[in-house]
């Protein structure tokens, strides 16, 4: 920004020798995940807000439970020391947006012995612009744009939040989507509908998708082509993850990439397709966690019918992924149905809050 | 060269609560308890009614349940907290 009118951060400033002092200042305050930072200077933050178009102040949202005010100048500073670019940093404050609202529980998500992650799933003409790459390795180390907003997520939930491990993250084990956990969905790759159109975003909006998840679960069936014995193959984790997690239905994400994605969409199958096949077989008796060690809490209930999803509507169906082979992955959800995954637009709707699901 | 950062955490704090009176005794006194619903919280809880009993003698002990163990207590657990004289709540896992 230029010129006497440029408003004026408040954020209170440190001296350091030079980039390695800054490291140590970072580090010793605990203000990292144990990795290097990116210094957060000035300039790189106002050059965030510029991009954004927010003055510093602006209040992105509060926190509803522990009532924390979370501002655009501080989502910045976080973001520049997660690596974002000025391009990337919208999408942080999307995200944000979306985890304050109430039916995603932030509080209950950060703080959790259950120990999940928040994935950050991208859709529309954003991911081009930012360089997001949804094919090889999409649930990895992808590429530069989704592992710098996937970090800044956990900085931010870090300074922003107190969600330190031992403070207010109260989690057993985590997973390492807590390092970074983003990816966009492979939108010229596929027939289907964007993620965020089958959420209700507008066709033409980038969205993000925000969503409690676990580790993901590679599975793997390239001995069919038949979209039945595919998603049986997916089915059969979400059964597992029932039976050795949660038995209770949640928001999972099944993630298809290109090789599985061909012979389902050859059959004709839409997402919807999909969902609801997912939705008959990801299920399991309640007596089934007596197969696992866990007969104390069947009680009188032997027979009752747990699903994997509330309903159709709860599986999130991303095409990501490399060209080849016969994988895919099943996210599961952290806790049931405790939480849900909200999608909000980017940057259509500066001052408002995200539509609600 | 000198690098000048910004600090990265809240500087604008939440409201924040203020703790209630401490009562100068819990003889005769009501107290609530106000369990997320683990496992664990029932023989940590049932220990602490007989306690509070015995050695410090409560005269009634409540126990209410959150309906989801990682959101606040709902509105009427709340309501209901109001007619006590303290609660005991925020541990147990």
């Amino acid at each position: 920004m230029q010129g006497s009118n440029r408003p004026t951060l408040s954020s209170k400033t440190y001296d350091a020798d030079d980039f390695v002092a800054v490291q140590e200042l970072f580090h010793s305050n605990g203000w990292t995940d144990g990795l290097p930072i990116v210094p957060p200077t000035e300039a790189a933050v106002e050059a965030c807000l510029e991009w954004a178009l927010m003055p510093p102040d602006q209040l992105i949202g509060i926190e509803p439970v522990r009532e924390q005010p979370i501002t655009a100048e501080k989502l910045a500073v976080n973001a520049v020391m997660a690596g974002c670019l000025p391009m990337h940093f919208p999408i942080v404050a999307t995200a944000w947006q979306a985890m304050m609202q109430e039916e995603f529980l932030l509080h209950g998500v950060t703080s959790s012995t259950g120990g999940c992650a928040i994935l950050i799933i991208i859709n529309g003409p954003v991911r081009i612009e930012i360089g997001a790459n949804a094919t090889f390795n999409a649930l990895g180390n992808s590429d530069r744009a989704t592992s710098v907003i996937g970090r800044a997520i956990r900085l931010t939930l870090i300074n922003l939040m107190d969600v330190r491990p031992g403070g207010i993250d109260r989690t057993t084990l985590g997973h390492p989507g807590k390092f970074s956990y983003c990816l966009a969905e492979d939108e010229e790759g596929t027939n289907w509908q964007p993620l965020s159109i089958v959420r209700g975003i507008p066709d033409g909006l980038s969205a993000v998708t925000v969503m409690a998840a676990l580790a993901p679960r590679q599975i793997m069936n390239e001995w069919t082509t038949d979209p039945k014995e595919i998603l049986e193959t997916f089915a059969a984790e979400m059964r597992a993850n029932q039976r050795h997690y949660s038995i209770y239905g949640g928001n999972y994400a099944v993630v298809i990439p290109k090789q599985l994605r061909d012979h389902i969409e050859a059959a004709g199958w839409t997402k919807r397709d999909i969902a609801e096949f997912l939705y008959e077989r990801a299920r399991i008796r309640r007596k089934e966690w007596a197969d696992v060690g866990k007969a104390a809490i069947v009680r009188d209930r032997p027979e009752k019918i747990h699903t994997a999803l509330e309903s159709p509507d709860h599986l999130l169906v991303v095409a990501a992924g490399g060209p080849a082979g016969g994988f895919g992955a099943v996210i599961p959800p952290w806790m049931g149905s405790k939480t849900k995954a909200v999608t909000a637009a980017i940057g259509a709707c500066v001052d408002c809050e995200p539509p609600k699901r | 060269m000198i690098v000048r950062v910004l600090d990265p955490t809240h500087e604008l704090k939440a409201a924040g609560v203020k703790s209630a009176a401490r009562l100068s005794s819990l003889e005769g006194k009501t107290v609530g308890f106000i369990s997320n619903g683990k496992e664990g919280t029932k023989s940590y809880f049932a220990q602490l009614e007989r306690m509070l009993r015995e050695d410090f003698g409560v005269a009634n002990v409540i126990w209410r349940t959150k309906s989801n163990y990682s959101a606040p207590a709902d509105a009427h657990i709340l309501d209901e907290a109001r007619r006590w004289h303290a609660v005991v709540t925020g541990v147990g896992d």
